[in-house]
């Protein structure tokens, strides 16, 4: 279970997450709403050690994990795919999966997520060998996703995975995703900017506003509510 | 034998140390975009400690091993103690405290050792081989030289290319930030990439020790013939590392041989100054498209 | 040209008058210091006022244009071997005249080498500049009939004029000339840092692209901060040969390069007060540390390399615990004391030599 509790983050005399606080269950999909420059990106990065917080903690299974370090905090199984820029440019695409699962220290595991990696995204398969600078935008999507996969991590992290994505394989990344957290109990934090796409496959939502959480409840109920959608999911 | 063959054999073996120096400087670039000037200081002092080994009677394998084993612990050190907290400092800052590191280590030597001008005792015969009748200008010591380059080059290559180990010091060369989320130690991976390298220059001061004479700076001009061979190969290749090591080994010997020993450095600028108006990143320079 | 004039005069008068009395000031109270100290002293204050002039040079080029030279001693050696070849055939010719011929001559060379820095980046650039910074000495020693070989050129001494009568001493009047020199230089950089050549060169340092589109032409700007820093330079070399009395290869090691880099930063790099600080303790803190090293009895391997070891250390030192330099902590200190009065402390230096690629996009 993943507990962020009242967290206050800021940049120099810029405050960018304002106490905020949420629960994501084992086996469950909260999605994380809000426009540019909510601090949906601060809310991931602050999770998992990249930013360090003002004030409130995180916590993994009751075990408080405010202060370690990124590397530490992946090595307890919390995969975070960064908004944009997540790959390793200079890397090939097979060295930037394989790099996903290392930390288990599992050679047999990691060659079957491997495999299960490039199943998912045949693109990948075909160009195993090139360095992921070569890739499209699309492509090196899938990879910094895969690697999240191979990784096999219980908590899941996703910053704005849609980006650059086409619809179909978006739609294909969300049902494994969501497979995953039925028979695997992976827990996922989604950060969408489209509110309804996000909102259909998460069982939570929580909507972000300058930093603050104004409104939060079971995704199908916030689709539903009128004001809200106005207001800050623009649909 | 004709004077070219001469030349290219001098140039070979010079070529092999300033191409070690070289993948030294490279490594360190690449793993923490600092460019060492102290490499080549921290090569004398590793010199130092094996001939100090020799004066208290240690075979010249285990001196050798001192100058190794001390070369990789010296690395180590200078980068958890001295680097780390200059991370993020402009990276000027992180020059001039490698200068500094270099006018210490340059000071500190003769007042450890003493200040006399010593010799360095080579491991094998430096009188030129025996091919038929006639003798060419080629030894035992420099066959050794070549060779042990050699065995260190394809080692990193094979530990770099391999093994799980250097994929986490690649990638932690590349993007420290993306690499901690994949929890990798990237703090200890740059601290044995720093220590691979100083391992790397500590090779190079013990095999140029013998053909020089050991003194503090002895090592200052392995390190600027070193460092233009990295800038002329491009700072993050490896392969252009040796590669313009060894074209400076070569340019050197040839200049020094047909023109004079007072132009090489001049040779040396004009090569420099010839490759990177051609290409400014060197000749091994990824093109490297822009991240989206 | 009356509204040329008078609108040259809106843009830079005020700047100007007050650099000018900022000058004015400067130039007495080092008359009056110069007038106080002895021969040896005076010396000193010679070399102090030497290194400013080469390192508010190089303030220019690394710190505010953010183009790294490492070897900028070789544009001093091209100063002073100008001044020496001149004295060489000319030994009565006046100090003013042998100065401007230097600045002119390491102007000119420093056109064609700026050309080739414009196309080359942080560590490329360095390592250039520091070749040549190894190289060019070699051109000195090699060509002995023209510079002289190992044993350098000799340089008569400028002789004080008659109207300071005649045992006024020469050192002091060498300080003189020096000390007039870094002020004019100081007062010209200054003035040019405040008009528009100097805030492009900032902007080409911050962000080569985003200059580019504001208007500025990055190739020409880069040029033209290496042929001024180049010039004083040269003008810091000629100095140096009076004040050396020989010119040789040795003189120009590349140590005196490393020696300016350091002195920038270690002085706060990119403000040409931060040069002076550089300077003064390029000078006196080997002074001091040697002094220390003799009053103690040590071996003398030991005291020999004791101050080397004592500045390698300060360098490393002061990396560590103080980045911006000299310039930086003051500044530091003073805002602080503000802070209590005022408004609170503004954030530090930015970093200034673009060292790798910019950050790609975000
Ligand atoms: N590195 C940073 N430095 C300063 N301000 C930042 C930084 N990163 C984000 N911010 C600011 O914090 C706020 C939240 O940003 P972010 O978390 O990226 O929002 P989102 O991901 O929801 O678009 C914004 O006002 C943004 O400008
Ligand atoms: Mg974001």
């Amino acid at each position: 279970m993943l507990e962020v509790n009242d967290l206050t983050v800021a940049y120099g005399p810029v405050v960018a997450l304002h106490g905020v606080s949420l629960t994501v269950a084992d086996g469950s999909m909260t999605a994380v709403l809000g426009a540019n420059g909510a601090g949906k990106t601060t809310l991931v990065r602050t999770i998992s050690g990249l930013t360090r917080p003002r004030g409130g903690s995180v916590r993994l299974d009751g075990r408080d994990i405010t202060r370690l370090a990124p590397d530490e905090i992946a090595r307890l199984g919390v995969a975070h795919v960064p908004q944009g820029q997540g790959v390793l440019a200079e890397l090939t695409v097979d060295e930037n999966l394989r790099l996903g699962g290392l930390w288990r220290r599992d050679p047999k595991g990691q060659r079957s997520a491997l495999a299960e990696a490039y199943d998912l995204f045949p693109p990948l398969a075909n160009r195993r060998h090139v360095a992921a600078f070569s890739l499209s935008g699309g492509e090196r999507q899938m990879l910094s996703v895969g690697r999240a996969l191979v990784a096999r991590a219980r908590v899941l992290l996703l910053d704005e995975p849609s980006l650059g994505l086409a619809r179909l394989v978006l739609v294909q990344i969300m049902a494994r995703i969501r497979a995953l957290v039925t028979e695997r109990g992976l827990t996922v934090l989604l950060i969408e900017q489209n509110a309804k796409s996000a909102l259909s496959v998460a069982d939570e939502g929580i909507v972000l506003h300058l930093g603050k959480v104004v409104a939060r409840g079971r995704a199908q109920h916030l689709l539903s509510e009128e004001r809200l959608r106005h207001a800050y999911l623009g649909f | 034998m004709s004077r070219f063959f001469v030349l290219t054999l001098s140039g070979l073996t010079q070529g092999a140390i300033y191409a070690a120096m070289a993948l030294a400087l490279v490594m360190i670039w690449r793993a923490t975009k600092v460019i060492n000037f102290a490499q080549g200081a921290m090569a004398m002092f590793t010199t130092y400690l094996a001939l100090f080994a020799i004066d208290h009677g240690a075979p010249y394998w285990v001196a050798f091993a001192v100058a190794i084993t001390s070369g990789l612990l010296l690395g180590a050190i200078i980068e958890r103690v001295l680097v780390r907290p200059v991370e993020s400092a402009p990276p000027l800052n992180v020059v001039i405290l490698t200068l500094g590191l270099l006018l210490f280590l340059e000071a500190l030597a003769p007042m450890a050792f003493g200040g006399q001008i010593r010799s360095f005792p080579p491991a094998f015969s430096i009188v030129g081989l025996h091919l038929g009748n006639s003798q060419v200008a080629f030894s035992p010591f420099d066959a050794f030289t070549l060779g042990a380059v050699l065995a260190v080059m394809v080692l990193l290559m094979l530990l770099f290319q391999k093994t799980n180990l250097g994929l986490r010091m690649r990638a932690s060369a590349f993007n420290p930030e993306v690499s901690g989320l994949l929890g990798i130690r990237v703090g200890r991976m740059l601290t044995l990439g720093w220590a691979l390298a100083s391992l790397v220059g500590a090779l190079a001061g013990v095999l140029i020790a013998p053909s020089l004479l050991l003194y503090p700076t002895f090592m200052d001009d392995v390190l600027v013939f070193g460092f233009t061979g990295a800038v002329i190969g491009g700072l993050d290749s490896a392969v252009g590392a040796v590669v313009g090591g060894l074209l400076m080994g070569f340019a050197l010997s040839y200049v020094g041989g047909y023109f004079g020993s007072d132009l090489e450095t001049v040779g040396a600028l004009v090569i420099l100054i010839a490759v990177l108006m051609v290409r400014p990143r060197g000749l091994f320079s990824l093109q490297r498209l822009r991240q989206v | 040209m009356v509204a040329v004039r008078s609108r040259v005069d809106r843009l830079v008068a005020p700047t100007l008058r007050r650099h000018l009395l900022i000058a004015l000031g400067a130039a007495a109270v080092l008359l009056l210091l110069s007038a106080q100290i002895g021969a040896y002293d005076d010396y000193n204050l010679t070399a102090v006022a030497i290194f400013a002039v080469a390192a508010a040079g190089l303030t220019l080029l690394t710190g505010l244009n953010g183009q790294l030279s490492l070897g900028h001693g070789a544009l001093m050696a091209i100063g002073a071997y100008t001044a020496s070849l001149l004295l060489k055939d000319h030994r009565q010719l006046p100090v003013i005249v042998v100065l401007l011929i230097s600045v002119l001559s390491a102007g000119v060379i420093g056109i064609a080498f700026g050309y080739a820095a414009a196309r080359l980046r942080g560590p490329y650039l360095a390592g250039a500049t520091l070749t040549l910074a190894v190289a060019l000495p070699q051109v000195a020693t090699r060509y002995k009939s023209i510079f002289g070989g190992e044993s350098g050129l000799t340089v008569p001494p400028s002789a004080p004029p008659d109207w300071l009568g005649a045992d006024f001493p020469p050192e002091r009047w060498l300080a003189w000339i020096a000390l007039a020199a870094a002020v004019v230089t100081m007062l010209l950089l200054a003035n040019l840092l405040r008009s528009a050549p100097g805030r492009a060169f900032k902007a080409v340092r911050d962000n080569e692209a985003a200059a580019a589109l504001a208007g500025i032409d990055v190739a020409r700007t880069q040029v033209l901060a290496f042929v001024i820093s180049a010039a004083c330079a040269g003008l810091a070399g000629a100095l140096f040969a009076y004040w050396s009395g020989i010119t040789s290869p040795a003189g120009f090691s590349l140590g005196l390069s490393l020696q300016l880099i350091t002195a920038i930063v270690i002085g706060g790099l990119g403000s040409l007060a931060g040069a002076v600080w550089g300077s003064i303790v390029l000078v006196f803190v080997p002074l001091l540390t040697s002094g220390m090293a003799s009053t103690v009895h040590l071996p003398s391997a030991v005291a020999d390399n004791l101050p080397l070891a004592i500045y390698g250390g300060i360098l490393v030192i002061a990396m560590l615990v103080a980045p911006h330099g000299i310039q930086g902590a003051l500044r530091r200190i003073l805002a602080i004391g503000r802070a209590r009065w005022e408004y609170p402390p503004r954030g530090g230096q930015k970093g200034v030599v673009d060292w790798d690629d910019p950050a790609p996009g975000t």
